[in-house]
């Protein structure tokens, strides 16, 4: 560590050496003083150098240590996705050792039925695990559709299928798009991704949610965004899981034996991103969840 | 009584062959096996099967090379492609190096099947599919394959790429009732929860577009609850 720190000391040391030769050279000389400032001008410059260096020096090793620190991080992660996916695959797999033991016993039909029902959950369960990797893996690959998606359409036909889906008077549900005084600008993208990622985060409102809940889907836009919200009464995410609710296939402690492949949020985050766009949350434990993608809008500057 | 119709199914993964072989021949195929390309075409020659079953990830001689050499001998024996990957660029190589179909792994066997069936009713003995022409038409619409351009009585539409790949792969089926989720597995390569929706925007795009009246249309006919089936008179064009 000293010897990459010595070098830079040079400049100051041989501006310093100069400087007192400079200065020595010749006491009797009637510019004396201007002498003087010279060769403090250059014991400066020396060390300004030197300055310079170190800063530059410091700089370099903070960029350094960072850029360590996200490869270590993505490492951690890689390393934590592994072994989720291992947990992920266990359990279906578990589940079909089990049945597949029983259809070959000697057990009575309705036994048999039950198990190959089973056994076909569990295919379905692994079959659905595979096509969203697919799809994440897909998503960091594949061309993105660049075309007009109107994005007050897109909500009220995602608001749609939600209330196909939901019982009546299940949960309260509301939509709120802004006409006044202009209607939301358009995002430039592939609609059917966009309306994935708003689907994908009203499935896990609906999936946190009970009976007497609410549950908001809601739009603005700040003159150059928009902003989609999907906000729900729930049980709320607490501050220590919301960082990591984005990742592939978490499960906070809320969310053990809920259903889901354990990606859709990661999938929403992926989608946003490749539209150039963030993602982010707020939640208060015991109130609820608001879920916010803000999208760049294609015309605001048109307008 | 028709002749049994043969199959030649070609994957290296016999836990795959094993299983599949006995459901087809439970189907009312006779099943022949071959775990890489190089065996296959050995025993096309041979066998002479009605339908080729292939995967395309294999090892020596891959799906895609075997398809590559039956078409360029100019065999048109129907066949159908298992992919794995779901890109879109894999699916569109495989329309313009001639498959007749294609399914995406992991699949349901009874597609399967369906699939077969499908391929065997619509080949014409000897003669290139459709899904080897390089241009489609229909009356007053034409489908350039390799420019991805769509033409209506002489006149380009702007049609977004989906939509495109859409009416391509209807146009390459014609007078087939093809399921919506069947087209989003070929079209969009994934299973959406939402996509049967997709695909109904997208249909809706694509007969604005063609001034195709839903009600009486004239290319895009809706069966109600089932999917959607395209004019049975299309031709292909070298």
């Amino acid at each position: 560590m000293i010897v990459r720190w010595l070098p830079i000391l040079a400049p100051a040391l041989l501006g310093l050496i100069l400087a007192a030769w400079y200065n020595q050279s010749d006491l009797a000389n009637p510019t004396f003083v201007l002498r003087a400032q010279m060769s403090a001008l250059i014991a400066l410059s020396g060390i300004g150098l030197s300055v310079l260096a170190g800063v530059g020096l410091i700089l370099a090793d903070w960029v350094e240590r960072r850029h360590i620190r996200t490869l270590l991080e993505a490492a951690e992660e890689r390393r934590r996705f592994l072994s989720r996916l291992d947990h992920e695959l266990k359990n279906p797999l578990t589940a079909i050792f089990a049945g597949l033991a029983n259809l070959t016993a000697d057990v009575p039909v309705d036994e048999r039925r039950a198990s190959t029902a089973s056994i076909e959950t569990q295919m379905k369960r692994l079959r659905s695990l595979v096509s969203d990797l697919r799809k994440l893996a897909d998503l960091e690959t594949r061309q993105l559709e660049r075309a007009p998606v109107d994005v007050s359409e897109l909500l009220r036909d995602n608001f749609e299928l939600l209330q196909e889906r939901l019982a009546p008077e299940s949960r309260q549900i509301n939509l709120s798009i802004p006409q006044a005084p202009w209607p939301l600008p358009q995002i430039s993208g592939d609609r059917d991704l966009l309306f994935l990622a708003v689907h994908n985060l009203l499935d896990n409102a609906l999936k946190f949610t009970g009976k007497d809940d609410t549950i908001e889907l809601r739009a603005y836009e700040d003159g150059s965004n928009v902003i989609i919200e999907v906000a729900d009464t729930g049980p709320g995410i607490p501050q220590a899981e919301q960082d990591f609710v984005w990742n592939e296939l978490y499960r906070g402690e809320g969310a053990r034996g809920v259903s889901g492949s354990g990606l859709g949020l990661a999938l929403v985050r992926s989608i946003v991103q490749r539209h150039g766009g963030k993602v982010s949350l707020r939640s208060r434990p015991g109130q609820g969840t608001v879920f916010a993608l803000q999208l760049p809008a294609s015309d605001v500057t048109r307008r | 009584m028709e002749e049994t119709q043969t199959i030649l199914l070609v994957d290296d993964e016999s836990a795959i062959t094993d299983n599949l072989a006995p459901f087809l021949e439970r189907s009312g195929f006779e099943v022949s096996v071959a775990a890489d390309g190089e065996q296959a075409l050995k025993m096309i020659a041979e066998l002479k099967p009605d339908v080729l079953v292939l995967d395309v990830l294999m090892p020596r001689l891959d799906g895609r090379e075997v398809l590559r050499r039956l078409r360029s001998e100019g065999n048109w024996i129907p066949i159908l492609l298992l992919t794995q990957v779901g890109e879109a660029g894999e699916r569109a190589m495989a329309l313009e190096e001639g498959a007749d179909d294609y399914l995406n792994k992991p699949f349901d066997p009874h597609e399967l099947v369906a699939r077969i069936r499908a391929v065997l009713r619509r080949a014409r003995p000897g003669k290139p599919p459709l899904a080897a022409a390089w241009q489609v038409r229909c009356g007053e619409l034409s489908l350039d394959r390799r420019s991805r351009r769509v033409f209506l009585e002489g006149e380009e539409l702007t049609l977004t790429p989906k939509a495109v790949a859409l009416l391509e792969y209807l146009m390459t089926h014609p007078d087939e009732l093809v399921s919506r989720d069947r087209l989003l597995d070929v079209v969009w390569g994934w299973d959406y929860p939402v996509g049967t929706r997709a695909v109904d925007t997208r249909v809706a795009e694509l007969r604005r577009t063609l001034g195709d009246d839903a009600t009486d249309p004239r290319y895009i006919e809706t069966i109600p609850g089932q999917g959607y089936r395209f004019a049975p008179d299309v031709e292909g064009l070298e």
